[in-house]
């Protein structure tokens, strides 16, 4: 083997040496490999760490010959004595190996068995995580019979830039060392369901980590218990940042599920108009139209034009989630029709908005019950039904999907199939 | 209320418990049966005080266990990885492969016992409970098959009636819970570690521990954890009392006024102990004996295996669900697949008049093994670098290190009585 490429469990334990054959002298063995800028896509292995009876020696990468015919390891100078850890530097095998990494692209929690480096740019890099059974056979030391073993199985790699460590890696680091903009990539459902296999301690530092929307998103995706507890190790403030940013409905859901004090202290927290509508949620029942409902769609009034009507939704459509029904109202905000953005486009832009809208209404009442409210959606095909209070005002809206999710059991969603793994493995099988 | 009604409202009540229940109803297995009734058979009331000590001990245990599982959110396989490497991590794995497995053959040999007593063959028996154990597994909800058993393990209530219906000598009863002692006769150490090793299983501790980070559990609910884990271990522990007490009142006592030797463990057979049961049962004692030690063993057959692939697939790693397919998770199947097979085989390989001493000293290994288990989870649950401000205090640090202790003492003095034939 040559020190341009392989496994680091190949490398580790092996002699080292300084000098040429007949005056070589035993240094010590190979026992781990530091990388300064951990934050790298691959990173670049900076130095060995030597271990003698005399204590932990670092040899420069660049000191390093190669492996000679014996496969100990040729030092081209003594190694001098490991100075205390730097706080950036990731010490490879103490740090990563046996841990728990996300795998980012298969979406889940998995475990370094072992790390592959290979030569590139005139660098030595890490280039991925093993985290299959080969990983495991060559760690125990399986000799011959191992490796004839782990050349029949599927090689089950994760390529750097789509490893993302978990654990502080030094304790005196607080945030969550490699980048989370690894994590904040994922689907906001997929990083929940990575963030719902994670302690209490880590998930928290994952969605703290994160900025207030991508937090909000993944949030939405948790389930009631985990949404509380990251909310409670968040603290008030931040935690209020990124209720904020969630949809109305599934924030009210989140409150309502509080304690009513610790409920206000975040209701404080947040801007008076947002607190305002949310506090109107609450009060609804989960299992309603009221707490199905959104708070947060486009309403117009009847006299405007429809280009008028376009220039708005593009003024107002970055900050709302909805904006396939535009809901037609007068100033009691009472609902005189809907209109589609379908019929919207469709229509010529001097037409007035209640030459076009429909005023056949298909609403319900905020206590209607849940599975009703789905009922109603889909036998009239719709993408979102409005709520109305006894006046025929609007209250607002329950869309397609949190009816959906009302109706579906929470057993089943767990069952929901996962388009991952076949994904995963064609694409090693490309490399 | 009609019957159908009836059954979801109890289903529902048991949907509450939680994995301390659980794991103390699985706990009270073939072996615990075996172990339990042997004991009270052959010792009668002198050996319910070390019951005592073990609630302790196993509250204790399953509280540090139940406490790194809220804590870390990881089971225990993944902690040891974690904190030991791999080496260690793949023999503690094979060791408790090569244990649960052998546990399984003695859920099989329970239900090989149940066979005998309706006298059915085990050759037919044993590969059918095999593939009702794979259908059950595989083809229904885990938690739903997990409920309906701990439903059944009701049964065992008719230890609590039978053991009253035998008017034991309550005054005996008391003095052999309260004052320790110590018998000179043949095989009292051996069944002291047995019932070490059957109550404070090791695997129950993998089992706990992951029941709980599958729950979700953190830091915040440790207090109900521990609420369900002192429950369900009192419980636990009271039905194994009530098993010695109607195996001491009955088999012990006809022995002692007869004048007749006490019951040879050596030679025993599982039907013998049906006999405790007369006093609720009278003719029917052997049927609900073996419809008893049917539903634990059939119980513990289909978790067991389940829990161990499920565990060593966490320690290294590997892709593990029953909704996954074979070729998905081959190696988590495989090893359900081999602990099932393997432990059934086992007991068709064995002669049908040595399952009981199978069984019972299957349940001495257990506890030979606890110390190990112990030292490990002690060292982990002691690093503040993983526990936080959740690390042991010095009282729980004192009773467990005492557990492992003494329990090592009494494996060591055991081995060496064995070897040197003292006894």
């Amino acid at each position: 083997m040559t020190f341009h490429d392989g496994f680091l469990s190949e490398m580790i334990g092996r002699t080292a040496v300084v000098g040429t054959a007949p005056h070589q002298r035993t240094v010590g063995r190979i026992a781990d490999f530091v990388v300064e800028h951990p934050d790298d896509t691959f990173p670049k292995i900076d130095a060995l760490v030597i271990k003698s009876k005399s204590g932990k020696h670092l040899a420069p990468i660049g000191s390093i010959v190669d492996f000679d015919a014996n496969g100990k390891l040729v030092l081209r100078d003594e190694p001098t004595l490991a100075t205390p850890p730097d706080d950036e530097a990731l010490y490879l095998v103490e740090d990563l190996f046996d841990k728990q990494i996300v795998d980012v692209d298969g979406r889940k929690v998995v475990r370094i068995n072992d790390i592959e480096v290979a030569r590139t740019g005139g660098a030595l890099r890490v280039v991925a995580a093993d985290i299959g059974f080969g990983g495991i056979v060559r760690r125990l030391g399986g000799g011959s019979l191992g490796r004839a073993l782990t050349d029949k199985l599927p090689r089950t790699l994760i390529a750097w830039d789509n490893v993302a460590p978990l654990h502080d890696l030094n304790p005196t680091q607080i945030q969550l060392s490699v980048s989370d903009s690894r994590l904040a990539r994922l689907h906001p459902s997929d990083l929940a369901e990575i963030i719902g296999d994670l302690s209490a301690r880590d998930a928290a530092r994952v969605v703290g980590s994160l900025d207030d929307e991508a937090a909000a998103d993944a949030l939405e995706h948790l389930d009631a218990e985990t949404q509380r507890s990251i909310i409670d190790d968040l603290g008030a403030e931040r935690a209020a940042d990124i209720i904020e940013e969630m949809d109305a409905d599934d924030a009210a859901d989140l409150l309502g599920d509080l304690p009513e004090e610790h409920q206000e202290r975040l209701l404080r927290e947040m801007d008076a108009a947002t607190a305002e509508d949310l506090r109107e949620l609450v009060a609804y029942d989960e299992n309603t139209a009221g707490g199905l409902m959104t708070t947060d769609y486009m309403w117009i009034y009847p006299h405007r034009t429809v280009a008028a009507t376009i220039a708005k939704i593009r003024e107002l459509a970055p900050e709302t989630e909805f904006i396939y029904y535009l809901y037609v109202t007068d100033q009691s905000e009472k609902l005189l029709g809907v209109l589609s953005l379908r019929t919207l486009l469709l229509s010529a832009p001097d037409d007035l908005i209640q030459t076009v809208m429909e005023t056949d209404l298909v609403s319900v009442h905020p206590g209607v019950k849940s599975t009703d409210v789905a009922s109603t959606i889909a036998r009239y095909d719709l993408l979102a039904c409005p709520v109305l209070d006894d006046d025929g005002r609007m209250l607002g809206i329950v869309t397609v999907d949190d009816a959906i999710d009302a109706i579906i059991p929470e057993r089943l969603k767990k069952q929901l199939p996962r388009f991952t793994k076949q994904h995963r493995r064609e694409s090693f099988e490309q490399v | 209320m009609n019957p159908r009604r009836l059954w979801r409202r109890a289903l529902l009540l048991f949907a509450v418990l939680g994995p301390g229940f659980v794991t103390a109803s699985a706990g009270n297995d073939v072996g615990g049966i075996a172990t339990y009734s042997a004991a009270g058979a052959k010792f009668g009331y002198i050996v319910l005080w070390t019951l005592v000590p073990l609630t302790i001990s196993l509250i204790v245990v399953q509280e540090m266990a139940g406490r790194m599982g809220a804590v870390t959110g990881q089971g225990l396989a993944g902690l040891i990885r974690e904190n030991f490497g791999i080496r260690l991590t793949f023999m503690a794995m094979a060791a408790l492969f090569f244990i649960n497995t052998g546990i399984t053959a003695t859920e099989f040999a329970g239900i090989a016992a149940w066979a005998q007593i309706f006298h059915l063959s085990r050759y037919i028996i044993i590969p059918l409970a095999t593939v009702v154990v794979f259908l059950l597994v595989l083809r229904l909800s885990n938690k739903l098959v997990e409920r309906v058993f701990v439903v059944f393990s009701l049964i065992y209530l008719s230890y609590v009636i039978s053991g009253i219906e035998a008017h034991p000598d309550w005054g005996a009863v008391v003095h052999g819970t309260l004052v320790p002692t110590f018998s000179a006769e043949t095989g009292f150490l051996v069944t002291v570690v047995g019932l070490i090793g059957t109550t404070i299983s090791p695997y129950m501790q993998f089992f706990l521990q992951s029941a709980v980070v599958d729950k979700g559990s953190g830091p915040r609910d440790l207090w109900n954890v521990r609420a369900d884990i002192i429950v369900g271990s009192i419980l636990g522990i009271a039905i194994a009392g009530f098993m010695i007490i109607a195996n001491a009142a009955t088999i012990h006592h006809v022995a002692v006024i007869n004048h007749k030797p006490p019951l040879n463990i050596d030679t025993a057979q599982a039907v013998d102990f049906a006999r405790a049961l007369e006093p609720l049962a009278g003719n029917f004692a052997a049927a609900l004996f073996g419809f008893g030690i049917l539903n634990a063993g059939l119980f513990t057959a289909t978790v067991l295996p389940l829990a161990t692939a499920f565990i060593i697939c966490e320690a290294f790693g590997l892709e593990a669900a029953v909704d996954r397919r074979w070729h998905e998770a081959p190696f988590f199947y495989g090893l359900f697949a081999s602990g099932i097979v393997l432990g059934a085989g086992l007991v068709l390989l064995l002669p049908a008049d040595k399952l009981f001493q199978f069984t019972f000293y299957a349940q001495v290994m257990q506890g030979g093994v606890l110390p190990l288990e112990l030292v490990l989870m002690l060292i982990i649950i002691n690093r503040k670098r993983v526990m936080g401000a959740y690390v042991n205090t010095p009282v729980v640090n004192a009773i467990a290190w005492a557990t492992a202790i003494v329990i090592g003492g009494l494996a060591i003095v055991y081995v060496a009585q064995s070897i040197f034939g003292s006894s």
